[in-house]
């Protein structure tokens, strides 16, 4: 990926990532999920199974319902919001290890 | 109660009618906030029935009332009354240290005591634990 500068205010970047096998986003990997989202200066939104959250809040997170292999979207938006998302996508990719 | 926990973190009072309920409660968010967050459980009456000891609910208050704060969660009616009470106990530099939540006990103890993990301030976390009373399950 070529080096970028931040987007636009209004673009949105948008990244997936998948859930390793066997790890839901259940109670511990969910935490983890929303503890690194809490760190980043961006938010994000975690799209799955048709459903939206804010990675910032457990309880949404939680109402996904994602399980392990499904794929989540990580979308941000304004100055920073590449790095968050590509972040997070990290941070999915190595939930429960 | 994890007394191994790190007070940098906002902390909960958790209260409920049964012993059993908030215990485990607290195990549960426990397991998700991770051992940084103090969490005090007070559930049930003195002789252990159901009900609410209002004395041990201004012990936890007062041991909870401290930098950087807690917040406090309660189930229903007594245990409302009972940590009322207890506020009104309190001096007025205790009570700066605590945030009383109107919100569903379960989903505002872990929307609370994970948003306390991540260092968050007493308001911030009080805050978790009322946007619980709008989270949709389904």
């Amino acid at each position: 990926m070529p080096a970028s500068s931040d987007p636009p205010m209004d673009e949105q970047v948008v990244v997936t990532a998948t859930l390793p096998a066997g790890v839901a986003l259940h109670a511990r990997p969910a935490a983890d999920l929303v503890r690194a989202a809490s760190r980043l200066p961006v938010p994000v939104t975690v799209a799955a199974n048709g459903k939206r959250a804010n990675a910032r809040s457990i309880l949404e997170v939680l109402a996904l319902g994602a399980i392990g292999g499904t794929e989540l979207t990580l979308i941000a938006s304004g100055p920073g919001a590449d790095d968050a998302v590509r972040t997070l996508a990290e941070v999915v990719a190595s939930l429960g290890a | 109660m994890n007394p191994s926990a790190d007070p940098a973190h906002v902390g909960l009072v958790l209260v409920s009618h049964s012993r059993r309920l908030v215990e485990g409660l607290a195990e549960l968010v426990g397991q998700v906030a991770g051992p940084g967050v103090t969490i005090r459980a007070i559930g049930g009456a003195v002789d252990g029935s159901l009900g609410t000891d209002a004395d041990r609910v201004l012990e936890a208050m007062q041991a909870a009332a401290t930098e950087p704060g807690a917040v406090v969660l309660m189930d229903l009616g007594s245990s409302v009354l009972a940590v009322n009470a207890a506020l009104e106990d309190l001096a007025d530099e205790q009570r700066a240290w605590l945030a009383v939540g109107d919100a569903p006990l379960v989903e505002g103890a872990i929307s609370a005591g994970v948003l306390a993990s991540t260092g968050a301030t007493l308001a911030e976390v009080a805050q978790a634990a009322e946007e619980a009373r709008d989270a949709r399950k389904l």
